[in-house]
């Protein structure tokens, strides 16, 4: 069974159409690029996903449900904003976290936090920017789900953190979830990846494995990403 | 679930109100030092002082009820329809889980500010001796308990129960009014909170328009001298007459309030 499933996925902003006719399927056992240039629908979509948007057409089902209680047991997602608590100190992070989510590897992330130097008494609030987004990654990654939604996991770090970000990935997914990287960063994440799909003004573009890429087009994922979406 | 939202509404709220709690005591142990030979006129500086003193304890009881109120606001908007309600409506609980742990710490901030305030009333007219007639107080309200007959006891007993659920349902009712708004307005593209004022007012125009015109249409099916023409009852009875009857206009207006809040968040949540 699919992990994600879309089927003419529509949405709108006003005037403005965001997603139209979007239909995409992700199995699980995949990383997943989702790219496409700023304002793609990138983040409209894995909003979808996670049922912080309601569509105006079409149809998304995650594991097999509509986006909602349900499926917010299985999804673990990542916002491209910060969106943990800033008076929250790290360890009520770790019992906020581990009161809701059945899955979430408590020891995991308290092992992930040491290694970054974080105090169990340190408030979000008293945390750099960066140290923050981190944070959020590590409670998004300690969580066994059968779908990790990453949206712009990478974006406005240092290339210090965007490895940091994504050995961290790697390195505590569970291998038989489904992981979705949001990001126009094509170069640090295609050695990663499984899977693209290409986006463009609302519309999927392209859905293709990384091997048929490199084998039938003769050219890295980065290289195609360049050519398709040329201004 | 509910549990767990609430413990941790509990906590988010909390480190907020018990600080203003201990404000409130601080205050009200310095006017009633205040109150005893600080301001006799003895010294410029301590007459001074002791005004000061009152006017903070004056400020600390206005500050509780302003921050209680400005809380269930706050938590409302921050916590689910700015950047926190991204990880909010993506935990494993329903909607109405998440409205009713803000309704119910609410409710619980509102109810324990009206009683710090009391607490700290008690403090500030606390002098020799108050202790002991407090007691006495207390004794004769008790004697005079005993002396109720059963029908008056019942009675008593079911008044205070209907009036606290009468309470609890206003402040219900109070918190939904500003949840409905806010929830409708942020639906909305952009200007969120514009549209969130408009719903506001909006809502309250129809309501009290067509509460009146109910009122009206009530009015002239002349129910009330159908049904006392009919009907006598005893003043004890229509004490609980009255008390139910605003019960349940209050959950009437509660529910229209908590379908409009559900209905934004389930069906219409559009968060920036």
């Amino acid at each position: 069974m699919p992990v994600l499933e879309c089927k003419g996925l529509t949405k709108r902003f006003g005037r403005a159409t965001a997603l139209e006719d979007v239909s995409l399927t992700i199995e699980p056992g995949r990383i997943v690029g989702l790219l496409g240039p700023n304002g793609s629908g990138k983040t409209t979509l894995i909003k979808l996903a996670n049922g912080l948007l309601t569509p105006e057409g079409g149809y998304i089902a995650v594991c097999g449900a509509a986006p909602g209680r349900e499926s917010h047991g299985q999804v673990s997602y990542l916002p491209e904003r910060t969106a943990i608590p800033t008076w929250m100190t790290a360890r009520q992070l770790l019992d906020f976290y581990g009161d809701f989510y059945q899955d979430f590897r408590r020891e995991a992330a308290e092992e992930m936090l040491d290694h970054l130097g974080i105090l169990p008494q340190q408030t979000i609030k008293q945390m750099s920017k960066g140290t923050r987004e981190k944070v959020q990654l590590v409670m998004v990654m300690s969580r066994a789900a059968k779908l990790y939604l990453l949206d712009e996991p990478i974006g406005g770090v240092d290339p210090a953190t965007r490895d940091y970000i994504l050995s961290t990935i790697i390195g505590n997914y569970n291998p038989e979830a489904a992981v979705v990287i949001s990001t126009h960063l094509i170069a640090d994440v295609e050695k990663v990846l499984d899977e693209v799909i290409f986006i463009n003004q609302g519309h999927v573009v392209l859905q293709s494995t990384v091997d048929d890429i490199r084998e039938e087009k003769g050219m890295s994922v980065d290289e195609l990403f360049r050519e398709v979406f040329k201004c | 679930m509910l549990r767990k939202l609430l413990k941790h509404e509990f906590r988010a709220t909390g480190r907020i109100m018990l600080p203003i709690y201990l404000i409130l005591l601080v205050t009200a142990v310095g006017s009633n030092l205040a109150g005893r030979g600080m301001m006799d006129g003895r010294s410029e500086a301590l007459n001074i002082l002791g005004v000061l003193i009152i006017m903070a304890f004056g400020f600390a009881i206005c500050g509780a009820l302003l921050m209680a109120f400005v809380l269930m606001i706050q938590r409302f908007y921050k916590n689910l329809l700015q950047d926190e309600g991204y990880l909010m409506f993506t935990l494993p609980v329903s909607v109405h889980q998440h409205i009713w742990s803000k309704l119910i710490v609410s409710a619980v901030w509102f109810i324990a500010t009206v009683l710090a305030i009391i607490a700290a009333s008690l403090v500030v007219a606390y002098q020799g001796g108050f202790l002991r007639e407090l007691l006495d107080l207390l004794r004769y309200f008790l004697e005079g308990l005993q002396k109720l007959k059963i029908s008056e006891a019942f009675n008593g007993t079911i008044y205070l129960v209907e009036f606290a659920i009468l309470m609890f349902l206003s402040l219900v009712a109070f918190s939904l009014q500003f949840y409905a708004a806010l929830a409708a307005g942020h639906s909305q593209a952009n200007h969120k909170m514009l549209w969130s004022v408009a719903w506001f007012f909006g809502m309250q125009f129809v309501l009290q328009f067509g509460g009146s015109l109910l009122m009206v249409g009530l009015n002239k099916l002349d129910l009330y001298d159908r049904l006392f023409s009919h009907w006598d009852p005893t003043p004890a009875v229509a004490i609980h007459v009255g008390l139910l009857m605003a019960i349940g206009f209050l959950i009437l207006y509660s529910a229209i309030f908590y379908a409009i809040t559900t209905f934004f968040l389930k069906k219409h949540l559009n968060l920036e």
